[in-house]
């Protein structure tokens, strides 16, 4: 796993951030470009991957952790389960590929509307696989509108080149930050549910409980 | 993969629903279902909404699902699963979310269908059969229990005999008792409801889709290849070894339970799926044994090492059967011919090559190996471990066999100890004719000092003195008295010296055995299997003790599946309960009477003050606090009416049925003068 994870240090807020969208779009790559700066051949993922990443924006030191999930049809019921409490989700298309951008509206906006728990949660639309200018199927324009009509922020970029990688993750969480409900929820005074640091249950309130 | 009869999804999913009901199976340790307070629940709830804590908390060694603990990469390992998928698997177990997951997770192993064909549904078809016909073979074999009505004359024989050691008539408690066992089992649906809501209806979920017969058998296949993964060695690629404990661990059997309860399946066909499984991983070893007969042995051995399971009985030998000196040999053998009417038909189909091939898919012929070598040495390790003269403190030591199912690749263990004997019989007696399909034994230890312990308090009751208080009804109110650590009665103090002496030898001693008991499962005598404990009196210090002794002794989780103790003279406040919770990976029961006042006299002098485990509740989060008053009339009552207990107590179920009780004292005490 990423070696920021393992030194837990101080951070003033946690945002958990779902990448979804269709298979081989890139979200992987994507996840892979921002967290260690590289990019590579990926096989396509199992499930859900998971990073996590310390960055400092807007003055703040914030803890990401983000959540890669499959884009094959077959892991469809298993992803729905991640959107909970997420407080930003990714919406990942290929510039490329009209079908993952006409399968936004079909699938993937249902999928949120369905499936976050989160009513202010931050969406964003990212146009991946830009440095393949000459095999665009989905212009800049198109992509502009949708993310205008279903009210969310927008961005092509490329996790070959680094193209606007970075900045895709920064304008969300800004707006996140920007967001007072969402800050609250990621603020790390909220305590931390283990049930190693976690109080006892109260032995009084157990007969209880009752529907 | 031709070996494995679920399709990748669906074991990325077997393997994410296992670290989810490890995960949960940890956090019911310590707070149990039903006795959740709301506040924590809704703490829960409202973080899980914001996902405060879902930064990567997989990375706290404490988890069960972490990787330190190696309970759960090797069953990744075993399942085939890519190893990219690993962290976030634990993650998504870790995180506080969790519990959200485990429906869509379910969901998904009925669902996915893609890869299926006709040839997959008929060894789904014949797995469920071979397990249905197992399970069947199982039930018969407990309800044909002659061993069933002897225990209920001995029964009306002690209640004869100690008659003098209640001052009620017990009689008129049977219809009391009765009502109140009643009441209390309404209680349980109620509590499954919570569950399921507290789940994401999970449960329900599985029984909407899973109604029809072919999920069924998916939800069969599932368990089926998840316990073979929990109990096969699947040898390590990297060197981290050290902490990877042979056989079946307990967190995993617990871990496989809860599971059970999300697919809906029966426990005993769990159980009939651990003897499949044990009974193939022999089978499998021995086709492995003959095959590799022809190399020789140093070729053998490197490999064997290298496969990174030495178990201590490897490395006496080269082959299985000579290692275990005749100890193994006659498991595999006693297996296979007890099971051989349903098991002869059904190892050819999934068994002996089912499992090898499940077992090389995952790089490992030798796992499978592993598993006989560490089961094979068991039902004569317990039973053949004398081993008083060694350690001197305890004269007497020793396990006996209880019913008749030793040796018949069960992958459980059962320990009962009595703490309260009047004669040597009385080791075994409680315990036979009992309904579970553990691997039983009782363990016998010290018992002239028990016996002679046991016939004072006797003779002191039957004294003169005695039975004038209890004439009096004065007892009962001496026995709240010593709760409320008030003063004691002179003539009761005296009364009870003489019978102090022999009190704190047996303490001693009990402390003494305890250590013993840790040490020889720590040595994995029990064969490396998960052991309930279970014992009442000095014999649940004895277990106590021996739980200490393991929490103290390092890293020692995954031994020990269930405890019970009932009428423990065990100080409440002084001893660290939390920790010897934490050894115990499933449920933990403390069972008492309030009445208990044998256990108060006997015990007063240098605990009481502190509470006393045996007469009220323990209050550490996680033990399961059962009132037994009902049941109890007498300390030695726990002798005849420590099997009705057990019955009530639904051992084999996940949750607990009894309502944990809040800690009060004023109504205990209102209860007591009340009866």
């Amino acid at each position: 796993m990423d070696s920021a994870s393992s030194s837990q240090p101080e951070f003033d807020y946690l945002f958990k951030l779902l990448l979804i969208g269709d298979s081989g779009v890139g979200k992987s790559s994507l996840l892979l470009r921002f967290t260690s700066d590289s990019f590579e051949d990926l096989s396509p993922t199992i499930g859900v991957d998971f990073k996590v990443k310390i960055v400092n924006i807007g003055g703040k030191r914030l803890k990401l952790a983000i959540w890669d999930t499959a884009g094959q049809e077959r892991f469809r019921t298993l992803t729905s389960s991640y959107y909970r409490g997420a407080q930003g989700i990714i919406m990942v298309y290929d510039v490329t590929r009209r079908d993952t951008f006409t399968d936004l509206s079909d699938v993937w906006a249902k999928e949120i509307d369905l499936y976050s728990t989160n009513q202010d949660c931050i969406k964003m639309l990212v146009g991946n696989k830009v440095d393949k200018e000459s095999e665009r199927a989905v212009t800049k324009k198109e992509g502009i509108n949708f993310a205008r009509e279903y009210g969310c922020l927008f961005l092509e970029c490329s996790a070959k080149t680094r193209v606007n990688v970075e900045q895709c993750f920064e304008e969300l969480v800004l707006k996140i930050l920007e967001t007072p409900s969402l800050c609250a929820e990621g603020s790390s005074s909220v305590k931390k549910t283990n049930i190693f640091k976690q109080k006892p249950p109260q032995a009084d309130a157990s007969t209880s409980s009752c529907c | 993969m031709p070996a494995s009869m679920l399709s990748q999804t669906q074991r990325y999913a077997a393997g994410a629903l296992l670290a989810l009901a490890l995960r949960q199976a940890q956090i019911q340790q310590t707070r149990p279902l039903g006795s959740d307070d709301p506040d924590a629940d809704s703490r829960d709830r409202c973080s899980s909404a914001s996902g405060t804590s879902s930064g990567s908390e997989s990375d706290d060694p404490e988890l069960w699902t972490h990787e330190s603990r190696c309970l759960l990469r090797p069953v990744f390992r075993f399942l085939d699963i890519d190893h990219k998928a690993w962290p976030a698997l634990e993650e998504t177990a870790a995180s506080s979310e969790a519990k959200h997951h485990i429906g869509a997770y379910l969901r998904i192993i009925v669902e996915e269908d893609s890869e299926s064909s006709s040839e997959k549904h008929e060894l789904e078809l014949a797995l469920t059969k071979a397990v249905d016909a197992m399970s069947m073979s199982l039930e018969a074999a407990s309800s044909s229990n002659t061993s069933q009505e002897k225990h209920n004359s001995h029964d009306q024989e002690n209640h004869d005999k100690a008659d003098l050691d209640t001052p009620y008539e017990s009689s008129d408690r049977t219809s009391k008792s009765c009502e109140t066992l009643e009441r209390r089992n309404l209680k349980v649906p109620f509590n499954m409801e919570d569950l399921h809501n507290e789940l994401d209806n999970p449960c329900s979920e599985a029984s909407i889709i899973g109604d029809s017969p072919f999920y069924r058998q998916r939800r069969v296949v599932l368990l089926y290849e998840i316990l073979s993964a929990c109990v096969a060695d699947t040898p390590q690629e990297d060197i981290k070894t050290s902490k990877l404990r042979k056989g079946y661990d307990a967190r995993h059997r617990v871990a496989v339970r809860l599971l059970a309860t999300w697919l809906n399946v029966e426990w005993i066909k769990v159980e009939a799926m651990e003897i499949m499984v044990a009974c193939s991983a022999m089978a499998a070893a021995k086709e492995e044994k003959q095959s590799q007969e022809s190399e020789s042995t140093k070729s053998k051995w490197t490999k064997w090492k290298r496969g990174g399971m030495i178990g201590a009985a490897a490395l006496t030998g080269g082959a299985l059967m000579a290692i275990s000196g005749g100890l193994a040999a006659p498991a595999i053998a006693a297996g296979f011919s007890a099971l051989a009417p349903t098991l002869g038909t059904l190892v050819p189909v999934i068994g002996a090559s089912g499992f090898a091939a499940i077992a090389s898919a995952a790089g490992s012929v030798a796992g499978s190996v592993a598993v006989a070598a560490s089961f094979g040495a068991a039902g004569a390790g317990l039973t053949g471990s004398k081993m008083a003269r060694r350690t001197g403190g305890v004269e007497e030591f020793e396990f006996k066999h209880i019913g008749e199912n030793h040796n018949q690749g069960r992958l459980a263990v059962g320990i009962f100890i009595s703490g309260f004997v009047f004669e040597e019989e009385d080791f075994l007696r409680p315990w036979e004719g009992q309904q579970d399909n553990l691997e039983r034994y009782a363990l016998q230890w010290e018992s002239k000092n028990l016996i002679s312990l046991s016939t004072a308090i006797q003779d002191w009751l039957t004294s003169r003195l005695a039975m004038g208080l209890m004439k009096q009804g004065a007892m009962m109110t001496v026995l709240s008295s010593l709760i409320a650590a008030l003063a004691w009665p002179a003539t009761l103090i005296a009364a009870t010296d003489f019978i102090d002496s022999k009190w704190s030898i047996a303490i001693d001693r009990s402390d003494k055995a305890g250590k013993l008991l840790a040490e020889v499962l720590l040595k994995g005598l029990q064969g490396n299997r998960p052991v309930t404990l279970i014992g009442f009196s000095l014999g649940a210090r004895v277990i106590y003790k021996c739980l200490q002794t393991l929490a103290i002794s390092g890293d020692n989780e995954g031994l020990i599946e269930r405890v019970v103790i009932l009428g423990a003279p065990i100080s409440v406040k002084d001893e660290q309960w939390d920790i010897a919770r934490k050894i115990v990976s499933g449920r933990f029961i403390n069972v008492y009477s309030t009445n208990d006042w044998i256990l108060g006299v006997a015990f007063r002098a240098s605990l009481f003050s502190q509470g006393l485990a045996g007469i009220q509740p323990i209050d550490t989060p996680g033990i399961e606090n059962i009132d037994a008053t009902d049941y109890i009339d007498g300390h030695s009552s726990y002798l005849w009416s420590v099997q009705r207990i057990l019955e009530q107590l639904e051992l084999d179920t996940y949750y607990p049925v009894f309502i944990h009780r809040p800690v009060d004292p004023d109504e205990q005490k209102i209860k007591t003068q009340g009866d």
